[in-house]
């Protein structure tokens, strides 16, 4: 079965689900890369975009849960739940007193169903290789030769070629608590006395940009290639 | 996420009643930031700012999911992991992520925090 033909049996079933259920406004389906599969025809296409966008921001992030299986928002004109099924997402939008248990219906056996059949017939995607990251306390780099690269410990940027199998960590993205990201260079610390401490010292306007200040926890990982 | 019109005095209930949250059975822990201060309190303090990075993205997306499809004031935002759930949602001018096993039932655990 061509990519066409896949897109256009799940886009009917997606129509199908509709016919069932009219509290069902929207419906569609990605990968988890984020390419959209199919969508019903009431699936405006900026719209799917922007979701999967805001998504995928979560899914970067959902490790500490095991990865995001499921996102259920609840709002006071309706509700939008997106679930993992096998290797997609389904993203359902639905009046505030749609039928959960259809809804779950729908999530939990009738779109697997269809994807498994289909899916025994083509590849399905592969997965991402998530990057390893580390939780580093920050020190403030000041000065003339401040530059704009922040510095880490050399055995952090060693470990993490290893994993990637990469000669060396040039860059690196930085979260902090407030959800701000920064990607910058990194070097390794060169002063002595700093090393092995778990910091990260970055030059002041980095710590800005991520309102940050010296002693504040930082989630550090190199950034993809 | 505009903020709810529930009186202060219910804001310094929540923060009562969180105090004791951990104990709990199924529940991780909790973030509780406002405009000017957070408390946190979380099983495993090595997570603190993975927990705090997946909240305050889980709000953000949840208001421009909430925009897309014009669903309204977001109530609450559910993140669904392996084993782990996140239940957030914005109170007066603080939000609130409750970092719970799946096992755990988030709507008995919002009556029994008086967050509804």
């Amino acid at each position: 079965m061509d990519k066409d033909t896949y897109a256009v049996a799940l886009k009917n079933t997606l129509i199908e689900i509709r016919k069932i259920c009219p509290d069902v406004s929207c419906s569609f389906i990605f990968t988890k890369d984020g390419t959209i599969i199919a969508g019903d025809p009431e699936a405006n296409e900026e719209t799917m975009e922007k979701t999967v966008d805001s998504f995928q921001s979560i899914t970067e992030k959902a490790d500490p849960i095991g990865g995001l299986q499921a996102l259920l928002i609840d709002g006071e004109k309706g509700k939008v739940h997106l679930s993992r099924v096998n290797d997609m997402y389904l993203a359902l939008a639905a009046s505030k007193n749609a039928d959960t248990i259809f809804l779950q219906a729908v999530t939990r056996l009738i779109v697997p169903t269809v994807l498994k059949l289909l899916e025994s017939i083509t590849p399905t995607p592969i997965p991402i290789q998530s990057a390893p990251s580390k939780q580093l306390v920050v020190d403030t780099l000041s000065g003339f030769f401040a530059g704009d690269s922040v510095q880490i410990d050399v055995e952090t940027l060693t470990q993490w070629s290893e994993i990637l199998n990469r000669k060396n960590i040039d860059d690196v993205e930085i979260e902090a608590f407030g959800g701000k990201t920064a990607k910058c260079k990194v070097k390794e610390i060169n002063d002595p006395k700093l090393k092995g401490k778990g910091i990260i010292r970055m030059p002041e306007k980095i710590g800005k940009a991520l309102e940050v200040k010296k002693g504040e926890l930082v989630r550090v990982k190199p950034t993809a290639t | 996420m505009p903020a709810k019109t529930k009186p202060k005095k219910e804001i310094e209930n929540v923060q009562e009643n969180l105090k004791n949250i951990k104990n709990i059975e199924g529940i991780i822990g909790y973030l509780l930031r406002g405009p000017n201060s957070a408390s946190i309190d979380l099983k495993d303090p090595t997570k603190i700012i993975d927990y705090a990075v997946l909240s305050a993205s889980a709000f953000e997306a949840g208001n421009d999911i909430s925009k897309e499809f014009d669903i309204g004031e977001v109530d609450t935002i559910v993140l669904e992991g392996e084993d782990t759930k996140v239940l957030s949602m914005t109170l007066i001018d603080h939000r609130l992520s409750i970092f719970m096993e799946k096992k755990v039932d988030h709507n008995k655990l919002c009556k029994d925090l008086d967050l509804t």
